[in-house]
């Protein structure tokens, strides 16, 4: 009962935020007051609860009442928690908890265009298709190149140019002599090592 | 043999040797502190004792192990444990005693499953004490050791004061760490070192060589690019405490780190420009030693190669913001002086300027050019090489120290000959030794050395050697250029490229441009040059011997007497004290200054009574070089009376009992429910346990788990890092573990297993320590895209979101994964402290996971779950296309390494990928690929 139908492509923003100074910055999307439990309804099945850590030091319990006024509703619960006092940690701490209990996500943002940046996009995301951040294939060759050699630690870009413009392809790489590596500028014995471990140490022990 | 020791190492043997306390010794560099830890080790050294050796690099366990042999212990010696190991070798090895030396991170996986009889370990022996910090997982290792076992010793040793500087009192952290109550310092200026190394000096003889003009303008062009680029960084945080940075202290390498200490706590504030700038420092001071290290040729290479990743993007495209300095006149300078140094272009070419990269382009018709001018047989070859390009004067400066160092090599022959004329019996052999800073320079001048032409005008003694690389260079130069043009639009490599390689040893041999005739030519000349000396490849890496071998062949059988042998070598730590000790040199030179040497060289001369050493001291005037060194001097001489003001003042800490009784009194007091009949004892038996994967290891947070009085269970996981219940799994990811695996695609799949296996998946998000606790560090990239917007009215459009526009930022990533992802929970953790307390919140009241259970959970497919892993090996692995999380376990139970995947042909890779992806990846793998 508590969902309202979807109204479309506008956020749906519960009036006690009236003077939230977060509105302001909710850019790129439309917005609407309406009716709701949480602060922000952003998707069918997916609301926003905000808190700032200031207010919540001065009221400790308000949080707790909201969180429970919620009950089961909602499949995807976000508690968006604006970092804006130093002495973080005690209070993000207990927080967590909290919202594990309570089947919540908890988001962090440190400024109020950061929050107004992420409410804006859980509503553009929606209907989002995860290929962003799944695992693609089609990058150009430079671009694998330069991954696959700088994961290997203390290998830079410029290190990565040497080794392709003095030694070819990867598979030559592979198969160049420590000697040959420690000869090129800017690779002293520690790099070659690491180079060396990351190519030719097995993968496993036999254990 | 052993190098006999001198009485201030028998005096620290005496303080140091009981085997039932435990010491932190901290003494000189190049004092010999490996061999007062053989000694120590040999007098400790028997099967009915485990000594562990902790901490030491391959070399040093390499090392301590063969001087240990000389010594004469030998039956074991010492035996060396690293991840090849299985777990059952290495429960045998550890039962039988004797001398172990084992990497910290397998250390503290046995110590945690009781593979390694605590109780039973005689005794640790901790090298460099000075990199145990509380985060450090030597700090966890002394800890598990000291809950255990409060018999055994404890000897820690370090030999570099200047790290334990930084910080309120250093010292005390280091020893609170150690469990330590007792410090000896052992400065060189002791009392009783100084005593005993002034008894007998060697003879040096210091030479000051000063700059060539261009090197001078270089080096000034480079100093004045890093005050540039300092005193921009100074400008641009003008809230930041900046001043005692000076360009004299950014010639040291910690002079990153002290930047970086400084700025990390607004490190998401400073905008990509100071990080520019910040990278840009160690760019120039790296230069700085290229300069005075680095042939011409090579120098010039380096800087292009440079330039040439500055000016593109990952992408390809033109870069936003480019190195400050790099736009100088300075840099200019530095450009076009390095040029000038190698060749010049005069008016022939100047009229078609392309030329010259337009020739090199072309490969082929160069290999034509060659064979056709060869055979048409110039006179000499010595005032124009035929594949010279039209145009290019090559000027090939040398290194002024060459010219130095064959005089000197010069005299040391007269000197040899005229003592032996005298016919007085000296000790001693007539081996040159000449030390140079890194392996690269001493296989530059073993080069050198080795084509020198002894009666050539000074400055082109290594001319011929000089043009061998320029040749080189111009391919190299060739390949540059072309792979840049094709670098964007993908258009297939030049597979079937020939041609002289930029190999150091058989460039000579391999290249076909050179013709039969030169060939010759240049053997009779090398019969005719044949001089008396020969060089010995003494560096590990040198690789000459092999060509000089190759030139002339039939002067090289047979040994050679050693008053003709010139040995070449980089400094390397404490092994140098052996090299010296076994050869015996009469004769020293020191290509580049180094403070450690000039000590052994006194241990060395103290230690063989009876022997005149002659040492020649090389170092450029005015330059960087002689900076550093005594730069040097004062910081370890200043570090020195710091720690020795501090051992003074130190407020010992006592350590309280942690044994497990104690242990356990808290644990009850913890576990008694007041609900259960009034506290009445029902205990469970469990102690609070985590199950954490063995890969976490190299992170920080175990170890404050444990310190915590959590029980940290080691295991091989397969979904998550960390499991805290039998519900809630953790997968644990630093910040720029996030943004590659979020770019990767891997934390999809990491999320996508979690929610399937458990019923609580939790993302940790994990901030460090004293850094910025927040994630604009990242989503930085986007600020340029966005601030275009603002020229449109802000809500009219409702096209492209902000996101879209620019690279999506962490920031929306994090929102696309929580949208597919309900079930995942996201932990935000400001340092791992923080971390402990969370974790030690949520497993309140909870039930205890269960290992076997955990292990065997997505493992079902992997045969060899609970095997050690090569972590470096495998990530670099995931990064080759094809490869995806789910098929990475597969193939690495297939293939051996990444370099026996390289060697498989493509129907192979495809048999085990499938048809696309190995198609995928065997073309990755060799575009590119040269032709042999």
């Amino acid at each position: 009962p508590v969902v309202q139908p979807g109204t479309g492509n506008n956020i749906i923003i519960n009036p006690n935020q009236r003077l939230n100074p977060v509105l302001e910055c909710i850019r790129n999307v439309g917005k609407e007051f309406g009716d709701i439990t949480p602060d922000f309804q952003v998707g069918r099945t997916t609301c926003i609860l905000f808190l700032s850590l200031k207010y919540h030091r001065l009221h400790p319990e308000y949080i707790h009442t909201r969180i429970e006024k919620l009950g089961r509703s909602y499949n995807l619960r976000i508690l968006l928690i604006l970092c804006d006092v130093t002495e973080h940690q005690e209070l993000i701490r207990e927080l967590t908890k909290v919202c594990l209990i309570n089947n919540i996500t908890v988001i962090v943002a440190w400024s109020t265009d950061e929050a107004g940046q992420y409410i804006a996009t859980f509503k553009q995301f929606e209907h989002k298709p995860p290929d962003l951040i799944k695992e693609r294939l089609d990058k150009d060759y430079d671009t694998l190149l330069r991954t696959a050699l700088t994961s290997i630690n203390k290998v830079n870009k410029t290190d990565v140019e040497t080794l392709r413009t003095s030694l070819g392809s990867f598979a030559d790489i592979a198969k160049t002599s420590s000697d040959r590596l420690q000869s090129l500028p800017g690779f002293g014995q520690v790099k070659v090592r690491r180079i060396k471990d990351a190519f030719e140490k097995p993968f496993r022990n036999k254990a | 043999m052993a190098a006999p020791l001198l009485s201030f190492h028998k005096e620290i043997l005496e303080k140091i040797h009981d085997p039932s306390t435990s010491d932190l010794l901290i003494l000189a560099r190049g004092l010999g502190l490996r061999r007062i830890i053989c000694t120590l080790l040999k007098i400790y050294d028997s099967p009915q004792s485990l000594v562990l050796l902790v901490n030491a690099t391959p070399e040093e366990e390499a090392a301590i192990g063969e001087e240990l042999g000389i010594m004469g212990c030998r039956k074991p010696g010492l035996r060396v444990v690293g991840y090849e190991l299985g777990k059952r070798e290495r429960q045998d090895l550890y039962k039988k005693g004797g001398l172990i030396s084992v990497t910290s991170r397998i250390l503290v996986v046995d110590m945690l499953q009781s593979d390694i009889p605590i109780e039973l370990i005689t005794g640790i022996i901790v090298l460099h004490g000075e990199r145990v910090t509380a985060l450090a997982l030597e700090a966890f290792i002394v800890r598990l050791y000291r809950e255990r076992n409060t018999s055994g010793f404890l000897k820690a040793f370090s030999d570099q004061p200047e790290y334990i500087t930084s910080g309120l009192s250093p010292l005390k952290n280091i020893m609170k760490e150690l469990q330590l109550r007792t410090v000896h310092i052992y400065p060189r200026f002791h009392e009783e070192i100084k005593a005993n190394l002034e008894n007998r000096r060697a003879d040096v003889i210091e030479l000051y060589q000063h700059l060539t003009e261009p090197m001078e303008a270089i080096h000034h062009a480079i100093v004045q690019c890093m005050t540039t680029t300092l005193s921009e960084l100074k400008r641009s945080n003008t809230s930041l405490d900046l001043d005692d940075l000076t360009v004299e202290s950014a010639y040291f390498r910690s002079f990153d780190v002290v930047v970086r200490r400084q700025l990390d706590p607004v490190w998401h504030k400073v905008g990509p420009k100071t990080k520019q700038l910040v990278s840009d420092l160690a760019t120039l001071r790296r230069l700085l030693t290229y300069l005075l290290t680095y042939d011409a040729l090579a120098f010039h290479a380096y800087l292009e190669t440079l330039v040439s990743s500055n000016t593109t993007t990952t992408t390809g495209a033109a870069r936003q913001n480019q190195s400050p300095w790099m736009l100088t006149d300075a840099a200019n300078i530095i450009f076009q002086t390095a040029k000038r140094r190698c060749y010049t272009l005069s008016k022939k070419s100047a009229d078609r300027p392309s030329a010259v990269t337009d020739l090199v382009d072309d490969e082929d018709a160069w290999d034509a050019l060659d064979a056709v001018e060869g055979r048409v047989k110039q006179p000499t070859a010595s005032s124009q090489k035929p594949w010279v390009p039209d145009g290019m004067d090559p000027v090939l400066e040398e290194l002024p120290k060459w010219d130095l160092l064959a005089d000197v090599l010069q005299e040391i022959e007269e000197e040899i000959l005229r003592q032996e004329s005298l016919s007085a019996y000296s000790r001693g052999s007539n081996i040159v030794l000449v030390m140079t800073s890194s392996p690269r320079s001493s296989a530059l001048v073993s080069e050198f050395l080795s084509e020198m032409e002894a009666d050539a005008p000074k400055g082109r003694r290594g001319r011929k050697m000089m043009e061998t690389k320029l040749r080189r260079y111009l391919y190299w130069k060739g390949k540059l250029a072309n792979q840049k043009r094709d670098g964007k639009n993908q258009a297939l490599p030049q597979l079937d490229r020939r041609g002289p390689q930029a190999s150091s040893s058989n460039a000579l041999d391999n290249s076909t441009g050179l013709s039969e005739a030169l060939k010759k030519k240049d053997k009779e000349r090398q019969a005719r040059n044949a001089n008396r000396r020969r060089v010995r490849g003494g560096a590990p890496s040198s690789s000459v011997t092999t060509s000089q071998l190759d030139a002339d062949f039939d002067t090289q059988y047979g040994l050679l007497p050693p008053q003709q042998t010139v040995v070449v070598r980089a400094y390397s730590d404490d092994t140098d004290d052996q090299i010296l000790a076994e050869m015996q040199p009469k004769f020293i030179v020191m290509f580049e200054p180094s403070l450690e040497f000039v000590r052994r060289i006194e241990v060395y001369r103290n230690s063989n009574p009876g022997l005149g050493v002659r040492v020649y001291f090389m170092v450029y005037q005015l330059s960087c070089e002689e900076h550093k060194y005594l730069a040097g001097l004062r910081r370890e001489k200043e570090s020195f009376e710091r720690l020795i003001k501090e051992r003074g003042s130190m407020l010992l800490p006592i350590f309280e009992d942690k044994r497990l009784g104690s242990k356990t009194g808290e644990h009850i007091i913890k576990t008694i429910s007041s609900r259960l009949a009034g506290g009445r004892k029902e205990l469970s038996a469990q102690t609070s346990q985590v199950i954490v994967d063995m890969r976490e290891f190299r992170s920080t947070l175990p170890s404050l788990l444990h310190a915590s009085g959590l029980l940290v269970i080691p295991a091989t996981l397969t979904v998550g890092d960390y499991i805290l219940t039998p519900d809630i799994c953790v997968e644990r990811k630093s910040i720029p573990d996030l943004i590659s695996s979020f770019n990767s695609g891997r934390l999809y799949t990491q999320c996508e297993l979690m929610s399937v296996h458990y019923k609580q998946p939790i993302l940790l998000i994990e901030f460090e320590e004293n850094k910025s606790f927040s994630l604009e560090t990242v989503s930085e990239s986007t600020k340029p895209y966005a601030k275009p917007a603002g020229k449109y009215p802000p809500k009219k459009s409702s096209g492209p979101s902000e996101s879209e526009r620019g690279p999506p930022s962490i920031q929306s990533k994090l929102v696309l994964l929580t949208l597919h992802f309900p079930r995942v929970r996201i932990i935000w953790s400001s340092s791992p402290y923080a971390t402990t307390d969370i974790f030690n919140d949520l497993k309140a009241n909870n039930f205890e996971p269960d290992p076997t259970r955990a292990i065997a959970i997505g493992a079902e497919e992997d045969p060899e779950a609970g095997a050690g892993v090569n972590a470096a090996a495998e990530e670099l692995l995931r990064c080759l296309p094809g490869i995806t999380a789910k098929n990475v376990k597969y193939v690495t139970g297939k293939v051996g390494s990444v370099r026996q995947l390289c060697e498989l042909s493509r129907e192979e890779v495809q048999g085990i990928l499938g048809v696309e992806p190995g198609n995928l990846c065997w073309d990755f793998m060799h575009r590119g690929e040269r032709k042999q």
